[in-house]
């Protein structure tokens, strides 16, 4: 163990030095970083407390714990996923683990280090986002002070542990399984498993059967919560979580600690495992991933010219002709970003999929529009999560090996440009399919009026600018040219703030249209004229200002391509 | 024609390049020596157009590298002194790649990447992946890509890195005979025999400053002085 803590001690003071370094620029920097986070934090205090004091009287506190679960599932999910990609960066991709494999340090040792250092990386701002979304919650059912604490400790970490346990533990299995039947076999396969899994989850507990059923049955809180429980999902995290929560607003402190103990049991039994696994397979399953490597890098494999290549002719103009080339294989052959494209693209057409044929049968104003508005976030956040991923770390990407084109007779425009329109392709097409499937639904019940329609779609397309000039902007501000992981670059410092900005402007987004949708559901279910000024004037504005933002983004990116390199 | 006309590069409060001067004309073989941090990669950075000058103008061909960079980055190749390649590319598609940014027709590179390839001997691997390259064999693709457009100036930092004897006879032989075609070459080297071989005239930096310049025959003269070494020079000028 005292190796172990040698490194670890070693690893947070190299953290702690380049972090908080003496310069100027790091401390404008860390000021900005806690104005944002400061402001973010705020938002999701306040969000959280809206929600909870807008939904609880409406619903009672047993639904409204059945729909924290939800969430806490998607987050579980997304926690599980973002910690298989990474994973696979940090413990197999990492040149720091080919250098302790060469010293006296035991494959264990290595493995948990590696994975702690993953787990924190790319958890910090779920935690975050957890806390204050629960200070938010606690505040409405008045939480004693000390009572966030127990739950941040044995509550929402072995949480968060358990779906980073699960995803390293998925990650070894699938290196195992893909030296025996292919990489490409078992990638489709884990896809499969996660759409059924979602698309099972939500078959079981649908929000909209559950709220319609809650308005029918008019039970008590306790029998409401039983009558809800799906036995079938009674032992997964985030149920247990949502349990934790509602026994201890409902004043049953046993029964939470109970709950407490499942979950926190299950995270230590899942860690051990972990931890035997990885003893037993992480050398072994590293040293496999150098096979793949070379059995997928063959000269004869080069040689064959295909259809879109390199060697053969093209319509664009030589320089964007090799820039768009090159775009397209550096991603098509980095695994870590088709495949996580792959998996995103694939749950946002379940989403599309399902959302589409929900019948929306309460015409209550306030439910409609809370239900349009969740969705409308939604959309918004997919395109937020999407342009973070693979927007942002555009410019860091390209490396150390920028310096063909900085020393080249090229306008840097020209890619700066090209990696503008790619991002937004790429944000845009997910954010319109969304965008039409999510507003079908609204449009039926508005007899076939497409406002809605039209004003998700131009939402869509105008979101998609702002997200793709935001983060290419500050992705080129903040880049780091020595980070080939572009899952670490979107959960770099940068990356948060900029995702917090992003987050702030989707919140701005949402609040401005609360009125206006407010309205106009009121005069569809009371059958009255509605005055476009009212969804038109406010828009207007804002995307006035998201113009202005994007503007300043996008300059403020082009002139870090200027600095020295 | 190369001209640094009293460039300066300062980081913060540290001076790394102060106040160089000096011409490199057409088919001159230029060799810039110096010890370990004196400026020497500063300089050439500068040229290549990936840093700033802080003071002074850097002139390719007579277009400054800062005003009109497009211009004067047209007549240049340069080779950096650690041979950075995208990974995911194979080294035919790099050398692709880099004809593109010169804006050359496809024809044109198709034809100049064989002879490069040819020349260089990388055939046999040039149509892998770079990221399974060795040092060697990344630094004989990048000097090839500088090749590939034909330049009129090339910038060069310590280019034998890595590479074996015969890889590196190839490009001494290659740089020498392209000096004699009538194109500039910067070289920065540690290398003194190669200096003394391939080099019309040396430039010695140290601590930011030019602190000797002058043709092989002032070095030789200067040699003399000593104990007619090279090294023995080198060691008293950046003493």
């Amino acid at each position: 163990m005292e190796t172990f803590f040698h490194i670890l001690r070693y690893k947070i003071l190299s953290f702690l030095k380049t972090t908080f370094d003496r310069k100027a620029v790091t401390a404008v920097r860390g000021i900005g970083s806690l104005v944002v986070f400061g402001g973010f934090a705020l938002s999701a205090y306040v969000l959280s407390f809206a929600i909870t004091k807008y939904l609880v009287p409406k619903v009672g506190l047993a639904v409204f714990h059945h729909l924290v679960s939800m969430m806490l599932f998607v987050l579980f999910v997304s926690v599980n996923m973002g910690n298989i990609i990474v994973s696979y960066a940090t413990l197999y991709k990492s040149p720091e683990v080919g250098y302790l494999f060469t010293k006296p340090v035991s494959f264990e040792q290595i493995f948990v280090l590696k994975f702690l250092d993953n787990f924190l990386y790319s958890s910090t701002t779920f935690f975050l986002l957890v806390f204050m979304a629960l200070l938010g919650y606690g505040t409405y059912v008045q939480y004693q002070w000390y009572t966030y604490i127990i739950l941040l400790m044995f509550v929402f970490t072995p949480f968060l542990f358990l779906s980073a346990c699960l995803g390293v533990l998925i990650l070894m299995s699938l290196v195992k399984v893909a030296s025996r039947v292919g990489f490409r076999k078992v990638v489709a396969g884990l896809s499969v498993v996660y759409i059924a899994a979602i698309a099972l989850f939500f078959k079981f507990s649908s929000p909209i059967t559950m709220l319609e059923g809650a308005s029918k049955l008019r039970l008590g809180e306790e029998s409401a919560f039983d009558v809800f429980q799906i036995p079938a999902l009674a032992l997964l995290p985030n149920t247990i979580a949502s349990t934790v929560l509602f026994h201890l607003s409902s004043g049953h402190i046993l029964d939470s600690f109970l709950s407490a103990a499942i979950l926190f049991l299950m995270t230590t039994a899942m860690f051990a495992v972990v931890l035997y696994v990885g003893r037993k397979y992480y050398y072994r399953t590293w040293l496999m991933t150098f096979e793949f490597q070379a059995r997928s890098n063959t000269v004869e494999a080069g040689r064959k010219v295909k259809k879109f290549d390199f060697r053969t002719e093209s319509r664009l103009p030589a320089q964007m002709e090799v820039l768009v080339k090159k775009e397209y294989f550096l991603f098509r052959r980095e695994a870590s970003q088709w495949l996580h494209l792959a998996l995103m693209l694939v749950l946002v057409a379940v989403f599309a999929a399902s959302i589409v044929n929900v019948n929306l049968r309460l015409r209550v104003t306030e439910v409609q529009t809370l239900g349009y508005l969740i969705l409308y976030a939604f959309g918004g956040f997919l395109s937020c999560s999407l342009a973070l991923r693979f927007v942002f770390p555009a410019i860091s990407l390209e490396g150390n090996s920028f310096w063909t084109q900085l020393s080249a007779p090229l306008n840097m425009k020209k890619p700066y440009f090209l990696k503008f329109a790619l991002g937004f392709v790429l944000v845009l097409a997910p954010a319109l399919l969304v965008a039409v499937f999510s507003n079908i639904p609204f449009v039926r019940i508005s007899q076939r009026r497409p406002l809605l329609l039209y004003f998700g779609v131009f939402s869509a397309v105008w979101v998609s600018v702002t997200l793709v000039s935001l983060n290419l902007g500050l992705g080129s501000f903040f880049a780091n040219y020595k980070e080939k992981n572009p899952i670490r670059l979107a959960s770099s410092q940068g990356a948060t703030l900029t995702f917090l900005m992003s987050l702030v402007y989707l919140f701005a987004l949402v609040s401005v249209f609360i009125i206006p949708l407010t309205e106009y559901f009121q005069s569809l279910f009371q059958i009255l004229p509605f005055d476009m000024s009212a969804i038109v004037a406010p828009g207007t504005t804002l995307y006035m200002l998201s113009a202005a933002l994007s503007v300043f983004a996008l300059m403020i990116g082009y002139r870090s391509l200027q600095r020295d390199f | 024609m190369i001209e640094l006309r009293n460039v300066t590069k300062k980081f913060g409060n540290f001076t790394a390049v102060d106040g160089i001067s000096l011409t490199v004309p057409a088919g001159e073989f230029f060799g810039f020596l110096g010890p370990n941090g004196a400026g020497k990669t500063t300089t050439i950075k500068m040229m290549a157009g990936l840093f700033a000058p802080t003071g002074g103008e850097i002139l390719i061909n007579g277009f400054d590298v800062v005003q009109n960079p497009i211009q004067a980055k047209s007549f240049t190749s340069y080779v950096p002194d650690q041979p950075f390649l995208y990974d995911k590319l194979t080294g035919r598609e790099f050398l692709y790649f880099i004809g593109g940014l010169y804006k050359m027709e496809k024809k044109e590179v198709a034809r100049k990447i064989v002879e490069v390839i040819e020349h260089f001997e990388i055939g046999e691997w040039v149509d892998k992946r770079t990221e399974d390259y060795s040092q060697g064999m990344r630094q004989r693709v990048t000097i090839a890509a500088a090749l590939v457009h034909e330049p009129k100036v090339l910038i060069i930092d310590e280019p034998m890195v890595g590479l074996d004897p015969r890889s590196a006879k190839i490009v001494r032989e290659t740089l020498h005979k392209m000096a004699g075609s009538g194109v500039s070459i910067f070289m920065s080297t540690h290398s003194l025999p190669m200096a003394e071989e391939l080099c019309d005239r040396v430039g010695f930096i140290k601590d930011g400053r030019l602190v000797f310049l002058g043709t092989q025959e002032n070095l030789q003269a200067y040699k003399q002085k000593y104990d007619g070494k090279f090294e023995s020079v080198f060691l008293e000028l950046t003493k």
